[in-house]
């Protein structure tokens, strides 16, 4: 259990850098004002509780000449030093570790003005530690209702400097100025131990146990402690603001109205599903022509160039891993960026903390909470985010019931592969006037796998974590215009990401496919009277991957796939895209007149030559599209797994029980369909 | 007789009296800047079967379960809304 904390801290190593940390509630705007002050890409998102590890970068106005070089800490959001769940440890145990007694030079401490009074309770809790060694940046004061007689009147109360922001349209300079300003450090020399529970100190990692600047109370003394802070700083911070807020506050009441839709027992319903159907349609049917355009440019220039090459095994390389395995990748981009593009505009909305109330009673039938609805989204996406974002939920057995179903999701990865079978294989036609056949296969490929996670989860939560249920409490914050712009940046980013393992790990694995399934050459006496349809089918089998296909289908072949989608499923295990890639380059080594067509219809004309059937027909499809729905082919995953659990044994337990679930539904689902 | 917030219809506001029964909830209210005394109004009633959406102050709304709810007592300030 230990080991689980230890990795869970982020270990801060020395550096010559002063330390600069950003406390805050969750939702303040801490992510914002550290991407803006550092030029970062930190996730920022409408939702409290977005960040949940601790995140370093240097000031961008670092190059001026004879500045202090600070090093800003971007830190997950918490309300007081009281740790609730792992992302707010991962906070306090920072500040813990930055020395004894809090030795950083200065920190941040961001107010939210939305929520100035539980904001600076929080900080008043913070500065009795810290000694005043802070400056304080009230954010979000978007229209600003603080005057400048409020701010000094604050000043003068706390001791430290304080500014009003609105980090949406503040400049770089006054924001960068206000955080140089030196200015004297009170030394406070006799700062009370923090009081905490036993059950607080459990998400601090058991190195801080015996720290100094700790004081674990166990029993209801503790709870009595510890609420007793809480509440002298919650008055105090009341007493200091008196009726500091005023009320104008137009965005609240609209908020309030959407809310009166958006949670409305029916509408809410029909708005929740329409969000989800809308976003599964656009990055299947809108993204469908912006594909096969990128599919065409991919394989034109596929031709063009392999028309200047010399026949040969160059040419080979060029057109057959190059272009038919990183291409065949590659053509998925435009999905991988709408998706992220829709996603980080509900995100900014503000809807998700709805979302996760509207799914807390669903997902408690499960064993699971509303908490556990973000990590989910974000599974969409990619697991691990996902799987990091579980850290904000503060029960262990149902965090790790979230963790290990987590994967069933279906990520992004799973995306060109889903596209690639359906869009060959499921018949195209309307039902009920408005869907179309192929949408709803995909909307179902999802769906299933979104099922099983729960139906897992809950089969955990009987079992192996049985136990109670964490509380659920969630703050919903005011909605905001989602800008298109920041959409756009993070889209962009995952494109980016996304063009960076295609031009390195998939380029690397598609030319060692190639390679593989290219040598050794056969003789030329074994080649001798075949057509040359007939040689470049022979030399595939002849192939060191050939030959590997050839062994293991025995035991695919129940699942109803031959040797090619053998050796397809076992790179996938490496990366999910490269499913596609090995198809590519494995169908287009098995052809004689280069790339006169995409995948989609090689895979189609494919003809077995034993029974002079299609390879491929709907059976086989939905065979491998449930493999992929349950298996969990990820090297990353498990990495991340293995991080957050502290060993082996959750990775492999969940690599395992799901590959005996994708390998029995493959073989039932054939057999059902064929 | 009304005496917990899950006991709230939409649209009713009250008077918080005390939640320091189960520890966990109380130190969450703390945090979010609610004490003993304040007024809240219901938003939203349990929707989905789910948590009642609370609003404190002027610009705080949260989501509370109808469980957790139970431990928070409360004085009813709109009786003839019934
Ligand atoms: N209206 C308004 N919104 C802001 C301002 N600054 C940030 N936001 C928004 O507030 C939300 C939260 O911002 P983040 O930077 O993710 O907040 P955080 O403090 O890092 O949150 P956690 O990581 O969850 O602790 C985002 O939707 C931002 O766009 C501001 O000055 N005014
Ligand atoms: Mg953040």
């Amino acid at each position: 259990m230990n080991e689980v904390l230890e990795s869970l801290s982020e270990s801060i190593g020395e550096s010559h850098l002063v330390q600069l940390p950003l406390i805050g509630l969750p939702n303040a705007g801490k992510s914002t004002i550290f991407n803006l002050l550092t030029g970062g890409f930190r996730k920022v998102s409408n939702y409290s509780g977005i960040t949940v590890e601790a995140a370093r970068g240097e000031l961008l106005t670092n190059n001026q000449e004879n500045v202090t070089q600070y090093e800003l800490i971007d830190l997950p959001g918490i309300y007081n030093l009281t740790p609730t769940s792992y992302d707010e440890g991962v906070t306090v145990s920072t500040l813990l570790e930055l020395g004894p007694k809090y030795s950083f030079e200065k920190a941040i401490i961001l107010l939210d003005w939305h929520r100035i009074t539980p904001s600076l309770g929080m900080a008043l809790g913070v500065l009795k530690r810290i000694g005043k060694k802070a400056i304080i940046i009230i954010n979000k004061d978007d229209d600003q209702e603080v005057t400048l007689e409020d701010r000094s009147r604050l000043q003068r109360a706390l001791g430290v400097p304080v500014l009003t922001i609105s980090a949406l349209n503040t400049d770089l300079k006054t924001l960068d100025h206000f955080i140089r300003l030196e200015h004297p450090v009170v030394e406070e020399n006799s700062i009370a131990p923090l009081p905490i529970t036993p059950l607080s100190a459990s998400y601090l990692p058991s190195s801080l146990n015996g720290h100094k600047s700790l004081n674990i109370i166990p029993g209801s003394r503790g709870e009595e402690a510890v609420a007793n802070e809480i509440d002298s700083n919650l008055k105090e911070a009341r007493r200091i603001l008196g009726g500091l807020q005023t009320s104008n506050h137009q965005r609240s009441i609209l908020s309030d109205k959407i809310d009166k839709i958006v949670l409305h027992p029916l509408l809410g319903g029909i708005i929740f599903f329409a969000i989800f159907y809308l976003i599964f349609n656009a990055i299947y049917s809108w993204a469908g022509p912006i594909m096969e355009l990128t599919e065409q440019v991919v394989l034109m220039t596929g031709q063009w160039v392999g028309d200047f090459l010399p026949n040969g095994l160059f040419k080979s390389l060029i057109v057959d891993a190059l272009f038919g395995g990183v291409g065949g990748v590659l053509i998925f981009l435009p999905q991988i960026m709408i998706l992220f593009f829709l996603l980080s505009l509900l995100e900014q909305s503000g809807y998700i903390s709805r979302a996760a109330l509207i799914s807390d009673k669903v997902m408690s039938y499960f064993g699971l909470g509303g908490k556990a609805f973000l990590p989910y989204m974000s599974g969409y996406a990619c697991a691990i985010p996902g799987i990091m974002a579980a850290r904000t939920i503060p029960n262990q057995k149902e965090r790790l019931a979230t963790i290990m179903t987590l994967p069933l999701i279906t990520c992004s990865a799973r995306l060109p592969v889903y596209i690639l079978i359906i869009g060959t294989f499921v018949p195209s036609y309307t039902v009920f006037k408005v869907f179309n056949t192929q949408a709803l296969s995909f909307f179902f490929l999802y769906f299933l796998g979104s099922f099983a996670a729960l139906i897992i989860a809950k089969i955990l939560r009987l079992s192996a974590f049985k136990g109670d249920s964490s509380s659920f409490l969630i703050d919903l914050p005011q909605y905001e215009m989602p800008s298109f712009k920041a959409a756009f940046r993070q889209s962009w980013q995952k494109g980016r990401s996304f063009l960076r393992k295609a031009g390195t790990i998939i380029l690397a694995l598609s030319v060692l496919i190639w390679l593989l399934s290219t040598f050794p050459r056969l003789s030329e006496e074994k080649v001798q009277g075949h057509t040359p349809q007939e040689t470049a089918a022979l030399q595939l089998e002849h192939s060191i991957l050939g030959r590997m296909g050839h062994t293991i289908e025995p035991v695919i072949r129940p699942l109803g796939m031959n040797w090619k989608i053998g050796v397809g499923l076992l790179v996938s295990f490496g990366a999910r895209e490269l499913f596609v890639s090995a198809m590519g380059t494995l169908y287009a080594l098995g052809e004689v007149d280069e790339e006169s067509e995409g995948l989609r219809a090689k895979l189609m004309a494919e003809i077995d030559p034993i029974t002079k059937k299609p390879v491929f027909d709907l059976a086989t499809a939905w065979s491998i599209l449930f493999f992929f729905v349950f298996s969990l082919q990820c090297t990353s995953t498990l990495a991340i797994l293995k991080k957050e659990t502290g060993g082996w044994r959750i990775p492999i337990i969940t690599f395992t029980y799901m590959l005996i679930l994708a390998y029995s539904s493959s073989f039932l689902i054939y057999h059902a369909l064929s | 007789m009304v005496e917990t917030l899950a006991q709230l219809k939409t649209g009713d506001q009250a008077k918080l009296l005390d939640f320091t029964k189960n520890p966990s909830l109380h130190f969450k209210l703390l945090s979010l800047g609610v004490l003993p005394g304040d007024l809240i109004k219901v938003l939203s009633c349990a929707p989905f079967g789910g948590p009642i959406v609370v609003k404190h102050g002027e610009r705080t709304t949260f989501a509370i379960r109808k469980a957790e709810a139970k431990d928070v007592s409360i004085e009813l300030q709109t009786p003839e809304a019934r």
